[in-house]
């Protein structure tokens, strides 16, 4: 056996462009589905938004967000099943004519693009959503602009291979139109076999990850990130201790503070519990795909600001006791600021706030990415 | 048509190029490459030829009705195996964090792996009955 093979030893009629556009097709579609929820997750999170961000749904980004990690993890079996049947296509010999060569080069060159940044899309989404981060990139900005690239590159390869995409599709699974001319022997399945494989280990992919954000999975996502349980039935993401705030949050002489201008209001955690409560349920929506809702009781936002007669519509800073790291401090967008929804939380599920939800208070707001749903807030002022 | 696909392709692309060369240092860049190669590396040369490997060793191993099920439990067991790589490894588990990758994994691979082990063994009988019965074995598999 040779240690590299050549185009013709891969003689399996599987490995044909009837099996290819047809999971290529599926593949797409999750893709496409990653970069849209992927662009709103970004946008989200950005601190200007010439567009605001809607309040509304109150679980938009919940499901936009759950839909990106699913799409992502259905879409690790189809590309495997994809490149399996397209790899005897790495082996072919280059062109011989210098402008076939050129265009033959060119067209490998946008594939290589395509599947590297493919991997790198579907490998480092699946680790960050377990919060594993063995580099030292910038998830965020790299993931982003990794998704343009493979979108870009995804849309060249299907401009370059339309006729083939357009034939094999309107043509019968078992048409050898495209075929390479060596496949021609028999698999161990059909080719309709193989696509139902496919879809079946998609579903499982689905079906054995996606409890961590569809609660009626919860008990057969084996794989899932998160079962669901935690503090108050809600799981965390970063504990009271990681953001070393332990003292600061359980201090006696914690104050809350709302300020605008030389005009200042302090107040302990019992004088916010003396004002008029507001209960609302909303859900805690993580970038890495897990959600869980929760029923919040607090003091309404608009509120608080209206005490120190911040105008509405404005930007607020919202500061934590957290004394280091991107998230010590945040924007919160007026529209979400005004939202009668949006809360100071002191209470989740009934019970007071657990020291890893946020305690003596947090911000929950609707439709909101959860790493901008502030913990541990010491003081809201207009952001400048 | 084609040329306006590709057109907006490469803009798209130039554009997640420009993002990502414009948003980090160099060490930051080397570490994205390092992870780009790799995956490619990864896959074309180990994961594919494990595969081919795999198949040219179930055609002289397993009995034919066997083979058509292994092939269905390689890749659904395979591919989910492979998305699971961090949960299984546990690798991003914070003691400071009880909620985060908070289920038995090894368990719940185990499961996963003993249902198809099931269903394999299961369609294996079905297909050997029946082929006993009358029918014709599948033809060998090639890779």
């Amino acid at each position: 056996m040779k240690l590299v093979p050549a185009e013709e030893d891969f003689s399996s009629r599987l490995r044909s462009a009837s099996v290819t556009a047809r999971v290529g097709l599926w593949l797409g579609v999750c893709f496409g589905i990653c970069f849209v929820t992927g662009l709103i997750s970004h946008y989200a999170q950005n601190h200007s938004q010439p567009i605001p961000f809607p309040t509304s749904p109150s679980w938009g980004y919940r499901v936009t967000q759950g839909l990106h990690v699913i799409t992502g993890t259905a879409a690790v079996p189809l590309l495997l099943v994809k490149l399996w049947s397209v790899y005897p296509k790495l082996f072919k010999r280059p062109e011989k004519e210098a402008r076939k060569l050129v265009l033959d080069v060119l067209e490998r060159g946008s594939i290589a693009v395509l599947v590297a940044s493919a991997i790198f899309q579907l490998a480092s989404g699946l680790a960050n959503a377990a919060q594993w981060y063995p580099w030292s990139f910038s998830f965020r900005s790299t993931h982003f602009a990794m998704g343009w690239i493979a979108i870009g590159a995804l849309l060249v390869h299907i401009a370059v291979k339309l006729p083939i995409i357009r034939g094999a599709l309107g043509a019968d699974l078992e048409d050898t139109t495209y075929d390479r001319p060596s496949a021609t022997e028999p698999g161990v399945l059909t080719r309709r076999g193989l696509l139902r494989t496919t879809w079946v280990a998609a579903g499982v992919a689905v079906l054995a990850t996606a409890g961590s954000t569809v609660p009626i999975l919860r008990k057969v996502s084996v794989l899932g990130v998160r079962s669901g349980d935690g503090p108050q039935d809600i799981p965390i993401n970063k504990s009271a201790y990681a953001a070393q705030v332990t003292g600061s949050a359980t201090a006696a002489d914690y104050r809350f503070t709302v300020a605008y201008g030389d005009h200042e209001v302090s107040m302990t955690r019992d004088d916010l519990l003396a004002m008029p409560p507001s209960t609302e349920t909303l859900p805690i929506a993580c970038v890495e795909g897990w959600s869980a809702s929760g029923e919040w009781t607090g003091v309404r936002l608009r509120d608080l600001l209206d005490l120190v007669e911040i105008p509405g519509g404005s930007d607020i800073l919202v500061t934590s006791l957290q004394e280091s790291g991107p998230y010590k401090a945040t924007i919160l967008q007026g529209n979400f600021a005004d939202d009668d929804r949006t809360l100071l939380a002191l209470a989740l599920n009934g019970e007071p706030l657990a020291i890893d939800h946020g305690y003596p208070a947090r911000l929950i707001a609707p439709n909101r990415p959860g790493v901008l749903q502030t913990k541990w807030v010491r003081r809201l002022e207009v952001a400048t | 048509m084609r040329w306006l696909i590709g057109a907006v392709g490469v803009v798209i692309g130039a554009f997640g190029a420009w993002f990502l060369f414009s948003r980090q240092d160099l060490d930051q860049l080397f570490s994205a490459a390092e992870w780009l190669v790799a995956g490619v590396i990864l896959h074309d040369g180990v994961i594919a030829m494990i595969t081919v490997a795999l198949g040219a060793l179930a055609v002289r191993l397993v009995p034919a009705p066997a083979r058509a099920p292994l092939v269905v439990a390689f890749v659904v067991l395979g591919s989910v195996t492979l998305l699971a790589v961090p949960v299984l490894g546990r690798f991003g588990a914070r003691s400071d964090n009880p909620t985060l990758l908070d289920r038995d994994y090894t368990t719940g691979w185990l499961v996963l792996a003993g249902i198809t082990l099931v269903a394999v063994v299961v369609a294996t009988l079905v297909r050997s009955r029946a082929t006993r019965g009358g029918g014709h074995g599948p033809s060998a598999g090639r890779r």
